[in-house]
């Protein structure tokens, strides 16, 4: 299953251990696990394109969580958005959101907790697991992947 | 970065206006939705929506509901045009009425 799909697993056991007892600490940990799921998601996907398999591990550490969050991504007609762009968009939203969710989770001791916010990042999470997988090999994808490492268009 | 203070400030009573047909549009399972406009953890300008839900689509239904809410938002504003990124941030009445935050109220 890899890195990224045992983090999300991870991420649900700890919001149901911290629904059980009642810890926030399980609560900020599943919603910092549920990003970094699918962080590794997207930078697996890149560096298991690169051909030279030694070299892979030194090439996901160049990823960059701002840049990979500053990549933007627009349908080329918001109106009428396609399939594949809607798909995207809600993985960039996600991640996104995520990203965000993390930083007060793992720094605002002010931020109160509630389950839902721990629901919504493990659902962010598996949406964005399920709609990358669907359009991961297109190109809108691809690019966007590109985009995140930090190339410019 | 630029950090001159974003067009959403300027369209507060269109984004409100777009807030309250969300509402409409997505009731019961959407009981209010509440925003302000600050910087994101980066410091990168941001419009912080908190919605609060009905425990039933909270607990039942929140993927749906959520994804409902993020997008009909988006249909209505365009975010990048108002200089913000949109964050949202749910709970159910429950979960607020333990708490009682004002933002959220």
């Amino acid at each position: 299953m890899g890195l990224a799909g045992d983090l999300l697993d991870d991420a649900r056991d700890l919001g149901a251990k911290g629904d059980a007892e009642n810890r926030d600490s399980c609560r900020r940990r599943a919603i910092s696990t549920a990003y970094y799921a699918v962080f590794h998601l997207l930078v697996d996907d890149f560096v298991a394109n690169w051909p030279f398999a030694g070299q892979r591990a030194r090439l996901a550490r160049m990823f960059n969580h701002q840049k990979m969050r500053d990549a933007s991504f627009a349908p080329g007609d918001k109106g009428n958005p396609s399939l594949v762009e809607t798909q995207l968009v809600d993985v960039v939203t996600a991640f996104r959101q995520l990203q965000a969710d993390r930083h007060r989770a793992d720094y605002d001791t002010g931020w109160r907790l509630v389950g839902t916010d721990v629901a919504n990042a493990i659902t962010l999470a598996e949406t964005a697991f399920s709609k990358w997988r669907a359009v991961r090999g297109d190109s809108a994808a691809r690019d966007h992947l590109m985009s995140m490492f930090g190339a410019k268009r | 970065m630029e950090m001159n203070a974003p067009i959403a400030f300027t369209k507060q009573a269109e984004i409100q206006a777009a807030v309250e047909e969300v509402e409409r549009n997505l009731a019961p399972d959407v009981v209010r939705i509440r925003f302000d406009i600050g910087e994101d953890w980066s410091g990168q300008w941001a419009i912080f929506f908190r919605v609060v839900l009905t425990d039933e689509a909270a607990k039942q239904r929140l993927r749906e509901v959520a994804s409902n809410v993020v997008w009909g938002l988006a249909r209505q504003l365009d975010f990048s045009a108002m200089g913000v990124f949109p964050y949202h941030n749910f709970r159910s009445v429950s979960e607020q009425g333990a708490l009682q935050e004002p933002a959220w109220a």
